[in-house]
């Protein structure tokens, strides 16, 4: 065949794509009017016969519900509590037999009226097909480190995003959110960060269709989830592979009865795991304390401000963070005929966080339909289309500035919240304080604010913030599909398919930024006396829109020989993404109505920008796949794919991305017949390479040039692609008829020619950095993974574990990027990446003999007793930059999750535990909340600082000058291990309806609980977010949930 | 059905071919190689090229604390590690890098070293770059620049690259030499190598030489610009150069020279030179960077927003290095205020956090040049002319009406000994004035260190100073991006 291909790419020009095009559709236009595929229903007319039977399950459980229905009509009926059921079909007809949860059952009648069936559980049977790429394959068969989700087990987890789903799931994959708040980021890393400047996030492939970033699915939509852990499995999508893959299908319309689905829940949020922040007495007194520690002469203001009747005693956190809640409504309907089947659903989700005022909240409006058509038995076309709009109120949910948690923590307690109504600067649109007692400091200065004589630093205040945060992002998305997939040869053995998709997205978002807070003097002439935050008032408004084409051609041959099965896939890929986008920014607002909230509205002229710009990428791909077994025995699959990336100058522009792999099912072996109490045992292993250039944003091999023709970067013209090469050596285990089945994985990852921005001496000027192919990265780690079942009698249930381990290590960087420093981190060889790098904390100096035995190296006036005393890891009497050393990993090491899934009679019970260990985390909250020496909030820690000999050996002397808490250090190095009760939920379903309510299926209501309990050693809000610098982060919340499911 | 195969297969590889070219897209939106300058790119990279001088924020670098990058970091480098200057008025852990020059404790990856590395070697880039259009003089005739213009800007720009080798050598010491614009990103590496200091002199003499030529007799080269480089200033250069290289008979040769073209003269009052509402209208300074609000680019000086923060402080010892009512401590920096006039430009707190401030950040003024000649004169035994040199620098302060509006009482600055024939007393009252009349203008540690005084001084302050420390170190990470073909000071 190949052969064959071969001569006629020969034989036509180059240039007949469009001839080909044309062709095609004649093509597809003469085989819908194939007469051979013809319908023919006429040949016999029956009489219909009643026929009845009892439905149980392989447990020998009578099973209710299921669906009973003549092949290829809409006859069909539904066992009762008892699992029987009758009727009327034409004896020569075929029964189907469905159940969600089973595998369907087809039986020719053949004249018999009593039927006695046994359902088999369709859950991880063994025959259970797999979607991994472009074709499907018998999970028995698969070779590669997959893992596939079951969706029906992760309906309790009632999250927005469908990434959060996976969380303790599959052995291997991390998922954690950046932040707490509503419609933040979440992060999936497959077995280990493998990369520098690129991401590695993995690909999504939904229904066919590559993208990037899932958040727009309704999880309720999902069929499965699976995920291609390894090279051999993931090869088949190259360049874009090297995260991994994971492959979605969504729910399509059945054949037979109609069915409706409606859902709704209602949740509420609170806040967990708050610290005790120091009260106004207990601040006051720590103020006066460190000043008198400080060694500044005079009389100590704080003395005497302890006495004022002004202060207040305000608890930030309290007044910051108030009860949140959440919502979702699901419509589903489906059905379908032989011809047709239609899915179409509806979701709406809606949460406002846990911040006070509803500026921090997520939204999705998500609309599917799903339909497939069998035009002849050989030909069938479909489409699968989602429309969804996404809303985030996006509140500044991390970091320092404007870092409405981290503030919370940071404002002194003694200033109020809102400013007294008799104050002159109080103003009914802005009654909130903001730099502390202003109106005072005005009143000793004239008039004039005097930023030196507040003695209580600057911050802003957390509640003004949240007040008017107006920074709303929204997203309309069209994704889907048309397909077409022909049937061709005797048997149907090859299929060609082409499928057309259409990835599109629409943002917009919106930030109106109102001037608010006290007039600190500060501003340009024309804003001078208006308040410091936001000055002056700005809107700014950008559009963008981003399309991706996908054209995917495959031709799949299926052929079995004897023995021999072979499996032939071929196909080519075509990807193309443009997007452009248009904004503008206008300042000082006359009125900050929302009706004027537009950039009509801004003044003119000054400071107003317009801007647009565009960017695009293609990728062409050739690829196939052989997949060869005999006798269900011996298993190999070979794959190959050619990508091509308009990223690349001409020279590297291509690439080629083989694997291999192979299996041996050791249970099939005639050695292994007589011990029956193994169901499954097979050895897999595997080797391949993948490809990332996700770290290009386009021409990274030109030089580039601003308007003035000021050289902005140099380009490389030999950049290629980022490789990885991974293998995996894998054990699948099954004992009990697969009641109990285990798998073990052990992966190498290596990841090179890593695509690092290098920057050049300073002595060529300041250009960004060149994108280069350097360096080396590796992960590996163990991967286990244990199912149990338990299906017969009333008690059934389910454990599912998994657990794994990944080492990361940076193995080479480029001799002229000798390390990569962050802001607390050090990227070097052999370390792993984003090591925290600085002072390693031994404690404190307890008095002034132990400083100076210790500094010898140089003179030390300002190093006091009490203050932190650092490693001096040169011994040279110097604490200096030179002493510091690898303090901490930010790379999770073990991973794990447990979920338990229960059911008695009408009740049922899930709960999923999950956690990481091993991984540090940078806690500069801490930092700033209990060793800064500002005049900020502390927590009650700080009540037992140092203060004279032996008093403390951890935490230092208060004081407002530095006792060496402004180094990097492993002080603020803390274990994020932790281990979390992520959710639980009880359910009852009612079945039981009288005749007059017959067209309720079934009703089921139930409760739901997350967050529920966390166990770590973190100090921070929550240990589960991923950045590793923790500035202070809004955090994860406990949940409760109400619910209820109705089938129609 | 076969041909239908044979259709559909053909399809599906021709499909092929007819993608592939979409892979070769046109860059959209970004300019790549081969785009000629225009006359408006000519100009701009002259601009451009004083940009360095600036303190204006994040010219380079989005507020790169790290980097040092934020802004120039001359009050660091010099003013703090001088002794002079603090951090902040309450000392605290913000920004502990800056501490480090008030100790010494700096090693090669402080931010400040590589910031102002980075600065200087952005703006030699950016003099290259605009040298190698000007030069050109094909180019020059095809945008119609005519003669003059271009001799003057090009003037400009030699001044400017001897200005920031200046600063390198006298920081970093041995410095690479870079004279054209790199063609390609691997001749970054060749030429990341340090040259002996004398050459880059060699280089710094040459371009001031060619300035001297091209730039125009006058006082301003343009009087609509009075920022740009004047003769004057190239003329105060080559002293400078002279005066740091010890040639006292060209230091007083030159200055005599610029005392010939009456263009510059002690300004009535002392804070005349900093001044926001007398800038370019008075007879001292010879060259600053102009620092404007609201233009687009920015250019106000972000230093002043710092000073909100806390930033930048008189040390004891400053304070107490000035002569009971010397007016020029108060026009320094006023203390109860917590304010620092010379770098706010005015005698009052407005602009204190303004982060794009109008006040001119003074490079070379009269009074300093003039205590040059003082010095050369003492040198080479004419006393009597340097010590009326140093009365006149210290009858204009006394003279000078203080920031509060009063006059200074009688006795203030007394007239030092004209008969005095005792060279190491004379260069003391030299240091003496230098310091208080130049306190805050980045001097004082070139100084100390150009005098072999640093030592003794800063160790006299308490200061860990060593011998390694009358160079900085060339910041870590250039040794690093070079490979290695960079090689460090000794000592660090």
């Amino acid at each position: 065949m190949k052969k064959n291909l071969l001569n006629i790419r020969e034989s036509v020009p180059k240039h007949s794509f469009r001839i080909s095009v044309i062709l095609f559709c004649l093509a597809l236009m003469a085989l819908t009017h194939n007469p051979v595929m013809a319908q023919d229903n006429s040949a016999t007319v029956n009489v219909d016969k009643v026929i009845s039977g009892k439905i149980v399950s392989d447990s020998g459980v009578p099973l209710s519900g299921v669906t009973v229905a003549e092949k290829n009509t809409g006859n069909a009926t539904t066992t009762n509590e008892e699992g029987a059921f009758t009727i009327s079909v034409p004896a020569t007809s075929v029964l189907v037999i469905s159940y969600v949860g089973y595998t369907a059952q087809e039986l020719p009648v053949s004249g018999r009226t009593n039927f006695e069936i046994t359902m088999i559980s369709s859950d991880k049977t063994l025959s259970d097909v797999v979607v991994v790429g472009y074709t499907s394959q018998k999970k028995s068969s698969i070779t590669g480190a997959v893992s596939s989700v079951n969706m029906n087990d992760l309906a309790p987890r009632r999250v927005p995003d469908v990434a959060q789903k996976l969380q303790g799931q599959v052995a291997g994959v991390q998922v954690t959110q950046s932040t707490g708040a509503p419609g933040d980021g979440i992060n999936i890393t497959i077995r280990g960060v493998g990369t520098i400047g690129s991401s590695s996030d993995p690909l999504f492939i939904v229904d066919g269709l590559p993208t990037t970033n899932i958040s727009f699915i309704n999880p309720a939509d999902i069929e499965s989830m699976t995920v291609l852990k390894d090279a051999s499995a993931a090869a088949i999508y190259g360049a874009r592979a090297a995260g991994g893959v994971i492959v979605i299908v969504t729910k399509s319309g059945k054949k037979g009865k109609t069915s409706l689905d409606v859902g709704y829940y209602y949740g509420t949020q609170k806040v967990a795991n708050l610290p005790t922040m120091l009260n106004g007495t207990q601040y006051m007194d720590k103020m006066e304390e460190s000043w008198n520690n400080s060694g500044y002469s005079g009389t100590n203001p704080y003395t005497a401000d302890k006495s004022r009747t002004d202060l207040a005693n305000t608890d930030w956190l309290k007044e910051l963070f108030v009860p949140g809640h959440s919502q979702n409504l699901q419509l589903a309907a489906s059905g379908g005929s032989d011809k047709i089947q239609y899915l179409i659903s509806g979701e709406y989700y809606g949460q406002n966080g846990i911040v006070i005022y509803n500026n921090d909240q997520y939204q999705r409006l998500s609309l599917r339909t799903n339909i497939n058509a069998n035009v002849t038995d050989r030909f069938t076309i479909g489409t699968n289309l989602q429309l969804s709009n996404t809303l985030q109120d996006k509140i500044s949910s991390s970091g320092d500035a404007p870092g409405v948690i981290r503030h919370a923590f940071i404002r002194p307690p003694v200033i109020p919240v809102y400013k007294d109504k008799d104050d002159p600067t109080y103003d009914p649109a802005d009654p909130y304080t903001d730099l502390p007692f202003y109106s005072q400091n005005l009143a000793a200065n004239g008039g004039t604010w005097n930023a030196s004589a507040n003695r209580y630093e600057f911050s802003s205040n957390p509640i003004a913030l949240a007040a008017f945060t107006n920074d709303k992002r929204s997203n309309f998305k069209t994704f889907g599909s048309l397909y077409g997939e022909y049937a061709f040869l005797k048997d149907k053995e090859l299929k060609l398919r082409t499928n057309l998709g259409i990835d599109m997205n629409m943002p917009h978002n919106k930030a109106f930024n109102q001037n608010f807070g006290d007039d600190d003097g500060g501003g340009a002439d024309v804003d001078k006396g208006t308040g410091r935050q936001n000055r002056p008032t700005n809107l700014s408004e950008d559009r963008g829109q981003e399309t991706t084409f996908t054209w995917t051609n495959t031709l799949n041959y299926n052929k079995k020989i004897q023995e021999h099965s072979f499996n032939v896939l071929l196909g080519t890929e075509f990807i193309t993404n443009y997007s452009s986008s248009i904004g503008a920014s206008r300042a000082r607002y006359s009125d900050t109505d929302p009706a004027f909230q537009y950039i009509d509205f801004g003044a003119y002229p000054l400071d107003l920008w317009n801007g647009g710009s565009a960017s695009e990428w293609s990728l062409f791909s050739l690829f196939g796949s052989v997949n060869y077994n005999y006798n269900n025995r011996y298993y190999a699959t070979v794959s190959v794919r050619q990508d091509a990336s308009s990223q690349f100058a001409a020279n590297n522009q291509t690439a080629t991305f083989p694997s291999f792999s192979a299996g041996w099912r050791i249970s099939q072996e005639k050695f292994m017949q007589d011990v029956s109490w193994v169901s499954d045992l097979k050895l897999r292993v595997s080797t391949g390479k993948l490809g990332n250039q996700s770290g290009l944003s386009g021409y990274n091999s030109l030089a580039i040039y601003d308007p003035q023709g000021t050289l902005l970067r140099y380009g490389n013209p030999d950049l290629k692609w980022e490789t990885t090469n991974q293998n995996d050596i894998g054990l699948d285990f099954g004992i009990l008829q697969n009641r109990f089945s285990f798998s073990a994985d052990y992966f190498q990852k290596t990841t090179s020619d890593l695509l690092l921005p290098l920057s050049l001496p300073d002595v060529v000027g300041n250009v960004q950095p060149t994108i280069v192919n350097a360096g080396e990265v590796s992960n590996k780690g163990f991967e286990f993974s244990v199912v149990y079942r338990e299906n017969r009698g009333a008690f059934k249930y389910n454990i599912n574990a998994n657990i794994a381990t990944v080492s990361n290590n940076v193995e080479k960087l480029d001799p002229n990027l000798p390390s990569i420093y962050g802001q607390v981190s050090k990227t070097a060889p052999g370390h792993p990446l984003n090591s925290f790098y600085g002072f390693q904390m031994i404690g404190l100096y307890q008095n002034q003999k132990e400083i100076d035995d210790y500094l010898t190296g140089a003179p030390h006036p300002d190093i006091k007793p009490g203050d932190i005393k650092f490693d001096d890891l040169n011994k040279d009497g110097i604490i200096n930059d030179d002493d510091r050393t690898y303090i901490g990993n930010p790379n999770q090491r073990l991973t794990y999750g447990f979920n338990f899934l229960a059911s008695y009679k009408n009740f049922d019970f899930s709960l999923l535990v999950q956690g990481v260990s091993g991984v540090d985390k940078y806690n500069d909250l801490k930092k700033i909340i209990d060793y800064d020496t500002r005049p900020f909030n502390h927590t009650v820690s700080t009540l037992n600082a140092w203060h004279g000999e032996g008093t403390s050996n951890t935490i230092p002397r208060s004081t407002f000058t530095d006792n060496g808490s402004s180094k990097t250090s492993s002080i603020f190095v803390e274990d994020a291990s932790y281990m979390r009760l992520k959710n639980m939920e009880i359910g009852y379903t009612f079945t039981q309806f009288g005749k007059s309510h017959s067209i309720l299926q079934n009703v089921r209501l139930y409760i739901s609980a997350q967050n529920l309990l966390t166990f770590t050693k973190y100090t921070g809000l929550d240990p589960e977010p991923y950045n590793m610098f923790d500035q202070g982060t809004y955090p994860q919340s406990t949940a409760f949930l109400f619910g209820i499911n109705i089938k129609l | 059905m076969k041909s239908i195969f044979k259709i559909l297969a053909t399809f599906l590889i021709f499909c092929s071919a007819g993608c592939q070219k979409e892979l070769h897209k046109t860059p959209i939106g970004i300019i790549t190689e081969g785009v000629a300058p225009t006359n408006e790119s000519v100009l701009y990279s002259v601009t451009s090229s004083y940009q360095l001088l600036s303190s204006t924020l994040n010219i380079i670098g989005e507020w790169g604390w790290d980097d040092g990058t934020v802004l120039r970091n001359d009050f660091i480098l010099q003013d703090i590690a001088s002794g002079d200057m603090l951090k902040k008025w309450n000392p605290d852990g913000d920004q502990a890098w800056m501490d480090q020059f008030s100790d010494f404790s700096f090693t090669a990856s402080n931010a400040g070293i590589k910031g102002q590395w980075s600065y200087d070697f952005t703006g030699v880039a950016r003099t290259n770059l605009s040298i190698s259009y000007l030069t050109d003089d094909e180019l020059t005739a095809s945008l119609g620049i005519d003669d003059a213009t271009k001799k003057n800007l090009l003037g400009q720009v030699y001044f400017l690259r001897a200005f920031y080798y200046f600063d390198l050598v006298n920081l970093y010491g041995d410095v690479p030499l870079i004279t054209d614009p790199l063609k390609n990103f691997a001749d970054a590496y060749n030429v990341a190598k340090r040259v002996p200091k004398e050459d880059v002199y060699k280089q710094i003499s040459e371009d001031l030489d060619q300035a001297k030529t091209l730039i125009p007799d006058g006082k301003y080269s343009d009087n609509t610009e009075k920022w740009r480089v004047s003769k004057g200033a190239v003329l105060a250069m080559q002293a400078k150069v002279a005066l740091y290289n010890k040639n006292w008979a060209d230091v007083i040769s030159i200055v005599t020279a610029m005392e010939g073209l009456n263009y510059y003269s002690l300004d009535a009052n002392y804070f005349d030179n900093f001044n926001i509402d007398k800038e370019y209208a008075e007879n001292e300074v010879i060259f600053a960077y102009d620092h404007e609000s609201l233009t687009t680019p920015r250019t106000g000086n972000g230093l002043c927003a710092l000073l909100g923060w806390g930033f930048v402080a008189p040390s004891p010892d400053f304070i107490n290095a000035f002569e009971p009512n010397d007016p020029r401590l108060e026009y320094t920096v006023d203390i109860p205020g917590q304010n620092v006039y010379k770098f706010l430009g005015e005698l009052n707190g407005v602009n204190k956090g303004n982060d794009d401030a109008p006040s001119n950040k003074i490079y070379i003024r009269w009074a300093d040049v003039m205590l040059w000649k003082a010095e050369a004169l003492n040198e080479t035994g004419a006393y009597t002319d340097a010590i009326n040199i140093i009365n006149e620098i210290r009858k204009r302060a006394r003279t000078s009406v203080a920031a509060d509006g009063s006059q200074p009482p009688a006795g203030t600055l007394p007239d030092r000994d004209v008969t005095s024939t005792n060279k190491d007393q004379i260069k003391n009252w030299l240091v003496q004035e230098r310091r208080v009349e130049l306190g805050f203008e980045s001097q004082r540690f070139n100084d100390l260190k150009r005098w072999d005084l640093a030592k003794t001084f800063l160790t006299g302050l308490g200061k860990n100073f060593q011998d390694k420390n009358y160079l900085y170190p060339i910041p870590q990470g250039e040794i690093d991006k070079s490979g290695g073909s960079i090689t460090q000071n000794p000592g660090y």
